[in-house]
């Protein structure tokens, strides 16, 4: 009977003070941005560790990241790098077969995760606490002691042929691919798999890649969980002390330059949706440009909802699911791109319209009001890049193994806060093109509303696979 | 063979240490429900500054009917654009207009019902009527840019953007709808304040455009998609009678939906009664307490909504379907199963895992890794809520046959190790693996905020009482080799089965 009363109460009050009250005006106290700052240390082989204490869970995550990866794959031999990954997992590791490490794993629920990307390959193990000794034994043997089983040798590379047979079913995959291959040129970003360059991988080209990479001095680890440092230094004492320091020297990779020529580039799909990639290269990660460009972008159509391109295309005329644009910031240069799948009767519409909300923000800028957004939006969201013990453990490993100063994850923070509305737009004027880029289209063109050529030299992609 | 035995020995040992020791995860949650009958639950975690909100709405597309096929979906959509407070310069002023558009709209779907007769009892007066329903849309198209003038565009998304919120999305079922966003600690009044405005007045605002935008979600995520595609043949063929034969709306239905339909199924089913709000993080329980009474107490509950009363019928033979696309091959191949109340249910729970979870999983070692006989293969549950479906629903299993290989002979060695499920008891090692990583995933589930207040939250709106994950758990770990026999024999069968098969369209081809 109380507890009506009072709820009868609180209802009246709450009623009373809905007139005015809106969203809109609420006020919050600026978040202090104070994450637990990992442990570093550096083991007697040369292993830089990364460790947060978290006895919330009886469960530990470990991350080990390589400097290596797919841009130094042999130009005969591109898939090679993440095939190795592919191989370390499955291919068997120190006393186990390959089925007795699948086995041994999944028997207790853990994980074991292996995998390439354009500057590392990256290792991930995922464990409850109850079996951390089986989970660092396995990863340690992975690491150390990689059989390359050699019918999994030859099921994994046919498999990865197969899969390359299949890579032009999916229209948004395709669009991607042959943006990033047009766009890129013969820069190794620029290059993917084929049946070919599968073929030419040897078991011995596994190992030997392998070997290059996989050496204590070049590994970084994220390590979180309920586990004490000490404990750690222990695990790591036990499995990873035999382990000898090989060294490495990476090449030095070039930048990628603009080599593409400018234009329209159709691939022909019997399908009731044009999908469109266009974009051009941009700037390299460490550029400091990038922080004004984030934010510039986020209101261009970075922002979902709250940015140009989605109000335009997406919730004002109702053409696409699915439109927006985005910067890749990336080491050897990164790109800017912009995606829309719409009818195929409304590509021309759709396309013009992203061109023209690019133009303007170019010519005219953005408004301050869309800066503030963006830039509240990126710093308050923040935290969430960083709000579990392993993200947040691993945005310091990824950071060091980049090479970026420690205190990047903080000071960032301050860098979006100091970009001013002349910095938004001066980036976008310097950097936004809509004319010598390339343009990718997918579909059928005799539904299109208008002829493609409207866009630009028209160039057909070959959708044969070699 | 020494090997083998040694191995044996290992996992023999190891089983026995998982038993003595079980590791079983106990949920820190706090339940109240408001007078409304609102599900409120609460798990207070101040690891980080942030905490994650999640509604779930006890409705989803299998409450649609023909002729508002596509609600469910649609309504979701329209719930981020705004409310009475957000969104709009003058909330009545553009109910008026709304109103004005309606009625438009009904006209011009009056008139192309009239066109069809016109053209065949009068074809000369068609083009004059043609013209007349052109008039009509023009009429529409400026009601609508009327619209611009209240609207504060995505001003919804734009309040939770400016104030740091990620993982901010909804999601359309069969059976629930589900609403997530995370935010910085301190927004916890302004969750409350966005949400509970939604919930009680739902802006119909710029409608006829996100009726577009869902049409156009349907072209890129099943017309386009050659997965999906199949999937909808498979569904689609599986079930006769229950609305989960429909796997996504379809545009003629979506493309003459009314605000009215909206509307409609909103009063329906978003009521208090139905709903569970889930909020994990670094929150007070007290806070929310006041904070729940004060936004969502003054919503009144209507009577409970109907449940779905049709049943599928009986499947007494094989079915069979196929879809000629620009793609490679694929087979799907679907059985019906059991409601997540069944006591079959966590039998098949268990085999959805031993067949489907894994690389260790039978039908991965088998197809993929032993007889090379696929790139791929998985195993699901359709609808496939977290711990079950309401209405009994498929398990279906999808394989992608390896360059040369028929889909014969992927189907054949599908059907040989289901058979070896119905007629072999299962190892007690591969059981005991299964149990592990039944109690693993339940902690893993908690790992972060919003991943615990899904698990929460679905465990709640299925059955009524969040702590039914608890009996799950156990009713799954005393599944014995003999209910796995059991179950596999009466329903992986033949008689209850539904295949789909793609067969690529190469270039130049043409559909007939």
């Amino acid at each position: 009977m109380n507890r009506t009363i009072i709820l009868l109460g609180l209802l009246l009050i709450s009623i009373a003070a809905f007139a005015q009250q809106s969203p809109r005006d609420m006020q919050f106290a600026p978040l202090k941005f104070d994450p637990v700052e990992p442990t570093r240390f550096v083991t007697e082989n040369g292993i830089t560790v990364f460790f947060i204490e978290d006895h919330q869970l009886p469960v530990v995550t470990m991350k080990a990241h390589f400097k290596g990866g797919d841009i130094y794959d042999p130009s005969d031999k591109i898939g090679l790098a993440e095939l190795t990954a592919k191989i370390l997992r499955t291919g068997g590791a120190g006393q186990r077969t390959p089925d007795q490490v699948d086995f041994d794993l999944e028997f207790v629920g853990a994980s074991v995760g292996s995998g390439s990307s354009e500057h590392s390959f990256d290792l991930s193990l995922r464990t409850l606490k109850k079996d951390i000794d089986l989970g660092m034994e396995i990863l340690a043997d992975i690491i150390l002691e990689p059989k390359f089983d050699t019918a999994k040798v030859n099921l994994e590379k046919s498999v990865t042929k197969d899969q390359i047979r299949r890579q032009n079913d999916d229209p948004g995959d395709l669009t991607r691919r042959v943006f990033y291959q047009t766009v890129y040129g013969s820069h190794p970003y620029g290059q993917y798999p084929t049946l070919k360059s599968i073929d030419n991988i040897t078991r011995s080209d596994l190992a030997s890649c392998h070997k290059k990479y996989f050496s204590p001095d070049n590994c970084i680890m994220a390590v979180s969980g309920d586990l004490t440092e000490k404990e750690l230094k222990e695990l790591l004492r036990e499995y990873f002390s035999n382990w000898k320091k090989t060294g490495i020297a990476l090449p030095i990779m070039n930048e990628a330059v603009t080599s593409y020529k400018p234009g329209v580039y159709y691939v022909a799909k019997d399908i009731n949706q044009a999908n469109i990639r266009f974009g051009h290269l941009l700037m390299t990660d460490d550029n400091p440009d990038h922080y004004a460009f984030e934010i510039m972008n986020f209101a261009l159509g970075g922002g979902g909802f709250s940015s140009r391109m989605t109000s335009q295309v997406r919730t004002t005329a109702g053409l696409a699911y699915s439109v927006g644009c985005y910067p890749l910031f990336r080491p050897l240069m990164g790109v800017h791109f912009s995606f829309c799948q719409t009818k195929a009767e409304s590509m021309s519409q759709a396309l013009r319209m992203m061109f023209d909300v690019i133009n303007d923000v170019r010519s005219n800028g953005i408004s301050a009001e869309e800066m503030d957004l963006a830039k509240e939006s990126i710093i308050n969201g923040y935290i969430f890049n960083f709000d579990t013990p392993a993200s947040l453990v691993d945005a310091y490993a990824v950071n060091e193994l980049r090479g970026f100063p420690a205190d990047k994850i903080k000071t960032d923070l301050e860098k979006y806060r100091a970009v001013t509305l002349d910095k938004c737009n001066q980036v976008a004027k310097y950097y936004l093109n809509t004319e010598n880029i390339v343009i990718v289209v997918t579909g059928d063109k005799e539904l299109f509303d208008k002829p493609l050529n409207t866009f630009g030299q028209v160039n057909e992609v070959s959708l044969e696979i070699e | 063979m020494n090997h083998k035995v040694l191995i044996s020995l290992t996992v023999l040992l190891m089983t026995l240490a998982v038993t003595a020791a079980p590791q079983e995860m106990q949920f820190d949650v706090e339940r109240f429900q408001l007078d409304n009958g609102m599900t409120f639950l609460v798990v207070e975690r101040p690891t980080a500054p942030v905490f994650s909100g999640f509604m779930i709405v006890g409705v989803g597309s299998a409450y649609e009917k023909t002729g508002n096929i596509g609600s469910a979906h649609l309504l979701e959509h329209m719930m981020f654009k705004g409310s009475r407070l957000v969104g709009t310069t003058d909330w009545n002023a553009e109910q008026d207009l709304w109103a004005k558009q309606d009625s438009v709209w009904a006209r011009i779907e009056r008139a192309r019902q009239e066109s069809r007769y016109i053209a065949l009892n009068h074809p000369e007066k068609l083009a004059k009527h043609l013209v007349y329903i052109a008039s009509l849309e023009t009429v529409l198209d400026s009601l609508n840019a009327a619209g611009s003038e209240y609207v504060i565009q995505n001003e919804f998304d734009r309040i939770y953007t400016r104030n740091g919120a990620a993982q901010f999305n909804a999601t359309t079922g069969y059976d629930f709808t589900r609403y997530y966003v995370s935010l910085p600690a301190n927004r916890l009044e302004l969750w409350f304040l966005m949400e509970s405005d939604r919930f009680k007045y739902p802006a119909m605002r710029e409608f006829f455009a996100e009726r577009d935008v869902v049409a156009e979600e349907r072209r890129l995520s099943v017309e386009n998609n050659s997965d999906s595609k199949l999937f909808e043949q498979l569904i689609g063929t599986a079930f006769i009678a229950h609305p989960y034969q429909i796997f996504w709306e379809w545009r003629s239905e979506v493309n003459n939906l009314t605000r009215g339909d909206l509307m409609n199924f909103f009063r329906t089913y978003y009521i208090p009664q139905n709903t569970t709000a889930v909020i994990v993080g670094d929150v007070k329980l007290n806070d929310v307490k006041k904070l729940a009474v004060k936004y969502f107490g003054d919503i009144p509950s209507p009577p409970d909504p109907e449940p779905i009363h049709t049943e599928e019928i009986e499947q007494n033979g094989e079915k069979r379907v196929e879809l000629y696309f620009e793609s490679s091959p694929a087979v799907y191949i679907s059985y019906h199963k059991t409601a997540f109340d069944s006591p079959d249910e966590p039998a098949f729970q268990v085999i959805e895992r031993l067949i489907g979870a894994g690389r260790t999983s039978r039908l991965y070692k088998s197809l993929v890794l032993e007889k090379q006989l696929c790139v791929d293969v998985s195993v699901d549950v359709f609808p496939g809520n977290t711990m079950g479906d309401i209405y009994p629903g498929v398990l279906n299993i999808y394989a992608y046959p390896r360059e040369g290989v028929t889909t014969a002979a992927v189907e054949a060695a599908v059907y040989d190790e289901l058979e070896r499920l119905a007629a072999v008891p299962v190892d007690p090692e591969e059981l005991t693996k299964i149990k592990n990583n039944i109690d693993a995933d339940m902690i893993w589930a908690s790992y972060n905020n919003m991943g615990l207040a899904y698990y929460l939250g679905s465990a709640q709106a299925l059955a009524h009482d969040w702590t039914y994950l608890y009996r799950l758990r156990d009713n799954l770990k005393a599944v014995t080799p003999e209910d796995i026999m059991r179950v596999a024999g009466e329903y992986l069968v033949e008689q209850n089965r539904t295949v789909a098969t793609l067969i690529p369209l190469t270039e130049g081809e043409e559909n007939e």
